[in-house]
C-alpha cells in the first residue's frame, strides 16, 4: 500500500505451473515488487525484485503475450499479458529494476516495518557471538581470543573476534594467514567442552607443489597441543582429491603429512560451486516437467545427483562429529577458500553434536558464526547486485536442505519446523533484511547495516510461535546430544515445500502446524476468559493481555475449533470451493486422461501456511 | 512350556529381529505356561545368519507359533521372533559343505528372508528343525489347525463384534426409499463370495436379482457399497458381466443398473469403473467374461482404471523385496525402485479411488466398480474411495468397519492371496493386494496427518497380523466359510487385541474431521515408498527414536489438557450461572460460556 506505484496492467492472467487454471487480475509494478491483484476478491501476491531470477518474454499466442518469470526461491509465475507493448514495457522495466548496482538500492535500506531506533537496536543485539563462545566454554586455558584482526588487516573476510590456541602468538598467526589462502588461517569455531575437542576452519594452505611454512606447522601443532585427549589432529580437506590436486598447479593445494608431525589428512569429496550450481538446475527442470511420468521423476531424480551431493556433505558432518564426539579428537576443516563447503561441514557438524543448535535461537547463532560471520560470500552467491553468474551457487540451500533431511530422520530433535528453514531461505534472498548483505563483516560495517537495516534474526524471534515443531522434545536433547544421523540412500528426499512451495497444487492437503496453531489458540482464549472471569468486575471486558500467560499447552485437545467448523457441513478437502465447482471438474477430466496427476485447486486450510502468506508481503 | 512374554501379551510380530533388552529375557525364561503354546523343539549352537550383524551363534526354540532365537553373546541380547505363519517358504541351501555346516533357508511374506546355519555333526537335530519348520510353518498342507484355533488369549472386548452389517447399513441410512436389504443370499445360494445380508434397489424382486446373478461372474451382483448422505449418489460394486465374444446381453442387468442411476434423482447418468487396463476386459471376453457395453447400457459411461493384475502386483512386490533386501544398493536407488514400477502401481489405484470419490461428490453421479470378480481391485477401489468420502471409516473402529465389510464380508481371498499354512509358496493365487490397499492408506495419511484417528503402528500390525495367523480376522476367503469354521467361537478377532491397548494405535494429531471429504493429491511428488514397513528391518533404517514413545506423551498430554478444559468449562459455566443471575436482567443467555468473550 506504501509502494510506490510505476503504472499497471489490467486483466493479465497467471497460469498455473501444473495445471490449466487460470486466474485473471491486474499486475502492478512498483519499486520494489511486482503485484498481481485477482479480479475476484482475494489477497494479492506479489513478487519481490530482488527474489527475481530471471524474465523471459515468450513468443506471442493466441491468448496473448506471455511472460515467464523464475524467482530465486523457486517460484515461478508465468503471465499472460493481453498487449505485447504492455509485456514489454513490464519485461524492460523489470531487467532495469532487478539488477541493482550499489547495495543501497537494495529493499533493506527501504524496508519500515514501523520500528524505532531502539528496537531495531535491540533487534540486532539479539544475537551475541561473544556470549556463544563463552557459552561453549571458550576462552579457557587452551583457547585464546585474539585481536590480530582487529581492524581486517590479517584477513578481511574474517570477523574481528577470533579464537586460536592460547600457545599461538600473533607471529605464528600472521606467519600461518600468509600460508593460506586470502589469509583465512585456522581458527576455532566450536568447541566440544566434554573432550576439549576443537572443531577449527580455514582455507587451503598455499602449498603447491613443496612449499611449507613453519609457522602453519606450529599452528596445527598448537591446535594439536591444546588437546590433550588426542595426539594428533584430523585435518578434513572437503574437496574431492582431483580438484586438491589441480589446486597445487596454481600453487595452492593440501597439506603435506610428512610436514605437519602431527595431522592426520583425509579428503571428503564434495563436489564444488559450480557443480552444485549445475546439479540443483537439473533438478529443478526435472520437476519443472509438467507431464511427469513416475519413471521419468525417479530418474530424473537420481540424474541430476542432487541428493547424492547432500548426502556428501551430511556424511563429511558426520565424519567430523564422530571424530570429535567419539575419538576426542580436535579437527581442522577447509576446502578451497573456507568459506563454502566448509560453513557447510563445520555448521552441520556442530548442529548434530550440539542440541542448543537445533533449537530456533541457536540455529540463530550457528547461521551468524559459521556463514555470516565467517565470510559465506552471499552476495555473490545469493547474486544480489548485478555480478558474476559463475560466483552464484546455492551452497547455503543445500546447508538448509541437508538440516532438512536431519529434521526428517530426528522428528523430535529440532525446535524448529520446515517452515522456520523456508522462511530464512526466504529472506536470504529477499534482501528485506541486512542480515545476509554483503560478503563479510568488514563490508557490513562499511554499509552500516546495523545502523541503516533492520534485522530478520528479530523478527523470526518475535514469530518464532509460528515456527515451533510440535513434535520437538526438550529433553530428547539431553538423551540424544549427539545425533547419528543414517545415511542410506531413502533417508534422502525430495525437499517438496521447498521446490515446490509455490506451487499450491503441489501442496500437503493438510498442514499440521496450522491445526495446531489454532488449536492453541483456541486453547489460550478459554484460559483467558476464565481469568476474566476469576477477575469479579472484570467479566464484561477483554481479559488482560499483560498476565501471565499459563504454559502454552502444545496440543491442546481439538475440541471447540475443531468441531465447530467441520460437524456441521460437509466439507471437501482438497478440491475447489462450491463456485468453480464445475470449472475444477472439468479439469479434473483433461488432467485424467493424459495419466498427469490431478490437479485440484487447494483447500483453504493449506493456502496460507506460516511463513509464505508472510513472505509475499 | 513356552516364553513367558506370551502370558501377558500377545506377541508383537512386530518385535522380530529386534534387540531386546537381558533383563526382560534372562536365559531361563522358558517357564510353563497356558496350554496354547506347546514347545515343539529346542536347539542350542544354532547360527543365525543375520544380513546386518554378521552370523550369531544362540539357541532356537520353536513353538507351534513361532521361531524364536536368542543370542547370548551380544548386548543386548539378541533376539529373533518370529511367528510361523509369516515364513512362506523353508529351503535347504546348498548341500554338505566341506566345513560341515548344512544351512537353510527362510523365505518370508514380510520383506525379508532368513538364514540359519547348523554343524554336520549334529544331523539328527538340524534335520529335526528342518522338519518341525516344514511341519508347523505350513498346518494346512499337513493336516493341522492354525494357531488361531488354539490362541486362548482372552480380551476384554471382543473384536468380532466391531462389524454388524445391519447396523452399518442403518448408519448410512438403508434401507430408504431406493434401498432395501434382501435376504435372497442369507444362505449364501445367489452368491457364495458374498455376505449374507445385501443392499440392492427396492424396485428389483429377488427373481429378477438372481437373473442379473447368473449374467455376473461368481454371481457377483452389483449391491451397494456406499450412500452419500445428501445426494444419494452410491458407490456400488459386483463382477464383470458374462457377455463373452458374442455380446451377450441381459435384460435384468440393464434394467438393474438403470434402477441403481434411477436411485439418484440428482444425476441421469452413471458410471461404470472397469479397474483393468482394457486391454485385459477386452481379453476377459475370450473366457465368457468383458465388460458393458455403452449401447446396451444407456446413459452409462464407462471408463477403464488401467489397474494391472495380481500377477502383475506380486512381481512388483517381489522385485521391490529384492531391492530392499537385505541391502540397498546406494548409487542406483531410485533407478532400482522405479523399475519395481511399485509407486507406479500404488498411484493408479489411488488416481482410480480419487476419479471414484471425485464423480460421487462432486458429480453427485452414482457409480459402479468392477474389475473381473470383483474382489480384488474391486476392494481397494471401493474401500479407499469410502476413506476418502466418509469420516467414519478414518476412526480406528471405522476403519475395522471398513475392512471387515469392503474386504472380509465381500470375500476378498485372503487364504488364497496370502496362503495361510500353505507350502504351495508358488501358487499363482497369491498376490500382495492387500498389502497395497493399506499402503494406499498409510500414503493418505501421509497427506491428512490430522484425518485419521489410528496411527502408522496401527497399519503395521494390521499387516503383521495379516501373516502371523495369531487371530482368525484374515483366515478364509468368505463370509460363508468363517461362519461354516465359525472363527468368531474359534479364534481371536485381531479388533479385540487392537480395541483393547487403542493407546499405542492412536494418532495424538487426530481432529475430528467427520464430515470432510479427502481428495488426496496423487502426484508423483507426493508418493513415497513406505520405508517403514519395506525397509524396517535395516537396522539403520530403525527410527532413530521411538516416535510411539513421542506420541503416546502427546496423548496422554491432550487427554490431561481436555480435562483441565472441561474443569475450565465447568467452572465458567457456574461462573456464568452465578454472575447472570446476580444480573437477573439476563437469564435467556444461551451461549456457549466459553465463547461468550472472545
Amino acid at each position: 500500500e506504501e509502494h510506490e506505484r510505476y503504472f499497471n496492467v489490467e486483466q493479465v492472467r497467471l497460469l498455473d505451473r501444473f495445471s490449466s487454471k487460470s486466474t485473471s487480475g491486474t499486475l502492478y509494478l512498483t519499486a520494489t515488487h511486482l503485484i498481481f491483484v485477482e479480479s475476484s476478491p482475494s489477497s494479492p501476491s506479489s513478487v519481490l525484485h530482488h527474489h527475481i531470477a530471471s524474465v523471459e518474454k515468450l513468443s506471442l499466442t493466441t491468448t496473448g503475450c506471455p511472460l515467464v518469470i523464475q524467482c530465486r526461491n523457486f517460484r515461478v509465475v508465468h503471465f499472460v499479458l493481453q498487449r505485447e507493448r504492455d509485456c514489454h514495457d513490464i519485461y524492460s522495466s523489470l531487467l532495469r529494476l532487478l539488477r541493482p548496482v550499489a547495495y543501497e538500492e537494495l529493499y533493506a535500506f527501504s524496508y519500515n516495518p514501523k520500528q524505532n531506533d531502539q528496537q531495531r537496536e535491540e533487534g540486532w543485539q539479539l544475537i551475541d557471538l561473544g556470549a556463544e563462545y563463552e557459552r561453549m566454554g571458550v576462552p579457557c586455558d587452551q583457547w585464546q581470543l585474539t585481536d590480530v584482526n582487529r581492524d581486517f588487516k590479517v584477513c578481511e573476510t574474517y570477523p574481528r573476534d577470533l579464537y586460536v590456541p592460547i600457545t599461538a602468538n600473533k607471529p605464528i598467526i600472521v606467519g600461518s594467514s600468509k600460508f593460506r589462502s586470502k589469509g583465512r588461517f585456522p581458527v576455532l569455531t566450536y568447541f566440544y567442552q566434554e573432550k576439549k575437542a576443537a572443531v577449527c576452519r580455514c582455507s587451503q594452505p598455499l602449498s603447491g607443489f613443496s612449499a611449507r611454512c613453519l609457522e602453519d606447522e606450529s599452528m596445527l601443532q598448537a591446535i594439536s597441543k591444546a588437546n590433550h585427549n588426542s595426539r594428533f589432529v584430523y585435518v578434513m580437506d572437503t574437496r574431492p582429491k582431483l580438484n586438491a590436486l589441480a589446486n597445487r598447479a596454481a600453487g595452492k593445494g593440501y597439506e603435506n603429512e610428512d610436514n605437519y608431525s602431527n595431522i592426520r589428512f583425509q579428503f571428503v569429496g564434495i563436489e564444488n560451486i559450480h557443480v552444485m550450481r549445475a546439479s540443483l538446475q537439473k533438478l529443478l527442470e526435472v520437476i519443472g516437467n509438467r507431464s511427469l511420468s513416475m519413471s521419468d521423476y525417479l530418474m530424473g531424480i537420481e540424474g541430476c545427483g542432487w541428493l547424492r551431493h547432500v548426502k556428501a556433505v551430511v556424511d563429511a558432518a558426520i565424519f567430523l562429529t564422530k571424530a570429535v564426539t567419539v575419538e576426542g579428537a580436535s579437527v581442522l576443516v577447509h576446502c578451497s577458500d573456507g568459506w563454502d563447503r566448509t560453513a557447510q561441514v563445520c555448521s552441520l557438524g556442530a548442529l548434530l553434536m550440539d542440541p542448543y543448535y537445533r533449537t530456533i535461537k541457536g540455529f540463530m547463532v550457528l547461521i551468524e558464526k559459521d556463514w555470516i560471520s565467517f565470510g559465506h560470500k552471499f552476495a555473490d552467491r545469493c547474486d544480489q547486485l548485478d555480478g558474476d553468474p559463475k560466483e552464484v551457487s546455492p551452497v547455503f540451500t543445500q546447508f538448509l536442505e541437508c538440516v532438512w533431511q536431519l529434521t526428517e530422520q530426528f522428528p523430535q530433535a529440532f525446535e524448529f519446523s520446515e517452515w522456520f528453514l523456508l522462511q530464512i531461505h526466504e529472506h536470504v534472498h529477499s534482501c528485506q533484511y541486512g542480515n545476509f548483505l554483503g560478503n563479510n563483516q568488514r563490508q557490513r560495517e562499511e554499509l552500516q547495516l546495523r545502523e541503516k537495516t533492520h534485522s530478520l534474526w528479530a523478527f523470526l524471534m518475535e514469530e518464532q510461535q509460528n515456527y515451533q515443531n510440535p513434535f520437538y522434545s526438550s529433553v530428547y536433547g539431553k538423551t540424544h546430544p549427539v545425533l547419528e544421523p543414517s545415511t542410506l540412500p531413502y533417508h534422502f528426499k525430495f525437499w517438496r515445500n521447498m521446490y515446490h512451495q509455490f506451487d499450491r497444487s503441489m501442496h500437503p492437503r493438510q498442514s499440521i502446524l496450522k491445526t495446531i496453531h489454532t488449536l492453541k489458540e483456541t486453547s489460550l482464549k478459554s484460559a483467558q476468559t476464565l481469568r476474566a472471569l476469576e477477575n469479579p468486575g472484570a467479566a464484561a471486558t477483554l481479559p488482560d493481555q499483560r498476565q501471565p500467560r499459563p504454559p502454552a499447552p502444545q496440543l491442546p485437545h481439538p475440541g471447540e475449533e475443531a468441531t465447530e467448523s467441520t460437524d456441521t457441513d460437509r466439507t471437501v478437502e482438497g478440491s475447489s470451493g462450491t463456485d468453480s465447482r464445475k470449472q475444477s471438474y472439468g479439469e479434473l477430466e483433461g488432467s485424467y486422461e493424459d495419466g498427469d496427476e490431478m490437479t485440484k485447486e487447494e483447500p483453504a486450510v493449506v493456502s496460507l501456511e506460516f511463513g509464505m502468506a508472510r513472505m509475499t508481503c | 512350556r513356552s516364553d513367558r512374554s506370551a502370558q501377558t501379551k500377545p506377541p508383537s510380530a512386530m518385535s522380530s529381529d529386534s534387540v531386546s533388552t537381558s533383563a526382560e529375557l534372562s536365559p531361563d525364561d522358558d517357564v510353563t505356561m497356558t496350554s496354547c503354546w506347546s514347545h515343539l523343539l529346542t536347539a542350542k549352537e544354532v547360527m543365525y545368519i543375520c544380513p546386518f550383524r554378521g552370523p550369531l551363534r544362540g539357541t532356537v526354540n520353536v513353538t507351534n507359533y513361532r521361531l524364536f532365537f536368542r543370542c547370548m553373546d551380544q548386548e543386548p541380547v539378541f533376539v529373533l521372533d518370529l511367528p510361523l505363519g509369516v515364513v512362506s517358504r523353508v529351503e535347504k541351501i546348498g548341500g554338505a559343505s566341506s566345513r560341515g555346516d548344512v544351512s537353510y533357508g527362510l523365505v518370508c511374506k514380510d520383506m525379508r528372508n532368513l538364514r540359519f546355519a547348523h554343524k554336520q555333526s549334529e544331523d539328527a537335530l538340524k534335520k529335526s528343525i528342518f522338519e518341525v519348520l516344514m511341519k508347523y510353518a505350513f498346518p494346512v498342507s499337513n493336516g493341522l489347525p492354525i494357531f488361531a484355533f488354539e490362541y486362548g488369549q482372552v480380551f476384554p472386548e471382543n473384536g468380532w463384534k466391531v462389524y454388524d452389517a445391519i447396523a452399518e447399513y442403518k448408519r448410512q441410512g438403508i434401507p430408504n426409499e431406493s434401498w432395501r436389504v434382501t435376504k435372497a443370499n442369507d444362505h449364501y445360494e445367489l452368491c457364495d463370495t458374498y455376505p449374507s445380508s445385501l443392499a440392492v434397489p427396492v424396485n428389483i424382486p429377488d427373481e429378477d436379482i438372481r437373473r442379473v446373478a447368473a449374467f455376473r461372474a461368481k454371481g457377483r451382483i452389483p449391491v451397494l457399497s456406499w450412500i452419500h448422505p445428501e445426494s444419494q449418489a452410491t458407490v456400488t460394486r459386483c463382477s464383470q458381466p458374462m457377455v463373452g465374444v458374442n455380446g451377450k446381453r441381459s435384460k435384468e442387468d440393464e434394467k438393474y443398473l438403470q434402477a441403481i442411476m434411477d436411485a439418484n434423482a440428482q444425476s441421469h447418468k452413471l458410471f461404470i469403473f472397469d479397474a483393468r487396463p482394457s486391454v485385459n476386459a477386452a481379453a476377459n471376453k475370450m473366457k465368457g467374461g468383458g465388460y458393458e457395453s455403452e449401447d446396451a447400457y444407456q446413459n452409462a459411461e464407462l471408463v477403464f482404471l488401467d489397474i494391472h493384475n495380481i500377477h502383475v502386483m506380486r512381481e512388483s512386490l517381489r522385485k521391490l523385496k529384492e531391492v530392499v533386501y537385505p541391502n540397498i544398493e546406494e548409487p542406483h536407488w531410485l533407478s532400482n525402485l522405479e523399475s519395481t514400477h511399485w509407486l507406479e502401481h500404488i498411484k493408479l489405484i489411488m488416481a482410480g479411488a480419487l476419479r471414484i470419490a471425485d464423480k460421487v461428490e462432486s458429480g453427485k453421479t452414482s457409480v459402479v466398480v468392477h474389475c473381473s470378480d470383483g474382489w480384488d481391485r474391486t476392494a481397494q477401489l471401493t474401500s479407499l474411495s469410502m476413506l476418502m468420502l466418509d469420516g467414519f471409516y478414518r476412526t480406528t473402529r471405522g476403519f475395522q468397519v471398513l475392512l471387515e465389510k469392503e474386504w472380509l464380508s465381500f470375500g476378498h481371498r485372503f487364504q488364497l492371496r496370502i496362503g495361510h499354512g500353505d507350502k504351495n509358496h508358488t501358487d499363482a493365487d497369491r498376490s500382495p493386494v492387500f498389502v497395497q490397499f493399506i499402503d494406499c492408506v498409510w500414503q493418505m495419511t501421509r497427506q491428512f496427518p490430522a484425518a485419521f484417528e489410528f496411527n502408522e503402528n496401527f497399519l503395521v500390525t494390521m499387516l503383521d497380523h495379516l501373516y502371523s495367523g495369531l487371530f482368525g480376522t484374515f483366515l478364509c476367503n468368505s463370509e460363508q466359510q468363517r461362519v461354516k469354521e465359525e472363527l468368531p467361537k474359534r479364534s481371536m478377532s485381531l479388533w479385540s487385541f487392537i480395541n483393547s491397548q487403542l493407546e499405542d494405535f492412536s494418532n495424538p494429531l487426530y481432529v475430528n474431521y467427520s464430515n470432510h471429504v479427502l481428495f488426496p493429491v496423487v502426484s508423483l511428488r507426493h508418493l513415497e515408498l513406505w520405508v517403514g514397513y519395506y525397509v524396517r528391518w535395516n537396522p539403520r533404517m530403525r527410527p532413530q527414536e521411538p516416535v510411539h514413545q513421542r506420541y503416546k506423551e502427546l496423548l496422554a498430554r491432550r487427554a490431561e489438557l481436555q480435562r483441565r478444559v472441561e474443569e475450565l468449562q465447568r467452572e465458567v459455566t457456574n461462573r456464568s450461572a452465578s454472575s447472570s443471575s446476580e444480573r437477573a436482567g439476563s437469564p435467556t443467555r444461551s451461549i456457549t460460556p466459553v465463547q461468550t468473550f472472545v
